[in-house]
């Protein structure tokens, strides 16, 4: 049973073209899910546009299956340029986290007003519905069990598992993890340490095939951005580790970051996994990789 | 003489008779490590397949790889690497991959091949 897991957009808070950022991508949060042909997306930053042109190749009635981290601009600037969504006979539903929660939908219509965008949201000509994750915030579609995990983040935001027959992707963007250590000055005081994350935050990534994360500061750069809502990305392996995660993708990639500093970083990360004898693998995310999370990650 | 540097008149059209592969770098594979290397294969248009089959278009004699291994297609967003459920995968800068679209200096790994990817002008 494949899970292709494709990025269209890896880029944390601004979009970011130019030769510096030409190897990993400067478009913002769009992660697609394709299990078994069920088309599962997570954001809509500016990596929908991309997402959109490629989806409308393919043949047959669309229906996306759509969930947000939140509603901040680099989380769905992408989905007025999201060419399905004009098209009639389409189909996209918009996910909330608890019963009866539509707020997600109503703030994507809300970008798109005259004073924001030229085309308005009741031009769409796409079937577009608001659903919820139900009182647990966890739901079956076509299968594949979603669930949805609090973050720590301004104004919230929310990381997501899907699995299917054991195989399982987790999406978590956006979530200041050094705010919910239960010793915020430990990475201080002993740099080398692995973290304190918090239980119920490991147990939302155990054992997955593929953790997606947050990973958007260097340890030098973080005590200057306490509070602004994304991890030191050390923090982020040492989640990785604790929770058995197979494989690590490093998101939400710094706008100041050029390629070099990305890979810099990943390298940090790596020798961080070897220190507390880990096999985690461990690599950035980067616009127009396609993955089989389903597959071993190594050679042979 | 008195002293005046006289220049050569230079007819525009000299410039425009310099060959144009001067101007321009093909996009390359650059077989690294493995059989067959040092080796450049230079990249064309269009949709390639990868293998040891003596049907592909770009073949590559490793015991390692699958008949047909992988595909190479040149899209508007630049060149497509894909794997054609190959037995030992496609890796790009070592990360295992359904597909990749190729940036400059990518290295990739097919059997016990390793190949650079030189991206043209």
């Amino acid at each position: 049973m494949p899970v292709l897991v494709r990025f269209w957009g890896v880029r944390g808070s601004i979009p970011t073209p130019g030769r510096a950022t030409y190897r990993y991508g400067g478009n913002t949060a769009c992660v697609e899910l394709d299990v078994d042909g069920t088309t599962l997306v997570c954001d809509a930053g500016t990596g929908a546009r991309e997402l959109g042109v490629e989806l409308m190749g393919r043949k047959g009635p669309l229906h996306v299956h759509w969930f947000f981290s939140h509603m901040h601009w680099d989380h769905i600037q992408g989905f007025p340029f999201f060419t399905p969504v004009y098209v009639p006979g389409h189909r996209f539903t918009i996910y909330g986290t608890r019963d009866g929660d539509t707020r997600f939908a109503r703030l994507l219509s809300g970008q798109m007003r005259s004073a924001y965008f030229p085309v308005d949201f009741s031009e769409l000509r796409g079937n577009i519905e608001a659903a919820d994750l139900g009182p647990t915030m966890e739901r079956e579609i076509d299968g594949v069990t979603v669930r949805c995990f609090e973050q720590h983040h301004p104004g919230l935001s929310y990381g997501y598992a899907f699995e299917k027959d054991g195989v399982k992707v987790v999406y978590s963007t956006d979530n200041e993890i050094d705010m919910m250590l239960r010793d915020p000055e430990q990475p201080l005081r002993d740099p080398g340490a692995l973290r304190d994350v918090p239980a119920d935050l490991v147990d939302f990534c155990r054992d997955a095939a593929l953790l997606i994360c947050d990973a958007q500061y260097r340890d030098e750069d973080y005590p200057m951005r306490v509070g602004w809502g994304h991890p030191r990305a050390t923090t982020t392996v040492d989640l990785a580790i604790r929770a058995g995660v197979k494989q690590l993708a490093l998101f939400h990639h710094d706008p100041m970051h050029s390629d070099e500093e990305v890979e810099e970083l990943v390298a940090a990360c790596r020798a961080r996994a070897e220190a507390h004898g880990s096999d985690l693998f461990i690599f950035a995310a980067r616009e127009g990789f396609t993955l089989r999370a389903d597959l071993p990650h190594r050679p042979g | 003489m008195d002293g005046k540097v006289i220049f050569a008149r230079t007819e525009m059209t000299d410039i425009s008779v310099l060959p144009q592969r001067l101007f321009t770098r093909p996009h390359l594979f650059q077989v690294v490590a493995g059989e067959a290397m040092p080796r450049n294969i230079t990249l064309g248009d269009g949709k390639v397949t990868i293998g040891r089959g003596s049907d592909c278009g770009m073949r590559l004699l490793s015991s390692d790889l699958s008949r047909k291994h992988a595909t190479l297609e040149r899209t508007r967003r630049g060149y497509l690497l894909s794997d054609l459920e190959s037995r030992n995968g496609v890796f790009v800068n070592e990360v295992r991959i359904e597909s990749a679209l190729l940036r400059d200096g990518d290295t990739i790994q097919l059997g016990n091949m390793q190949i650079v990817y030189h991206e043209g002008s």
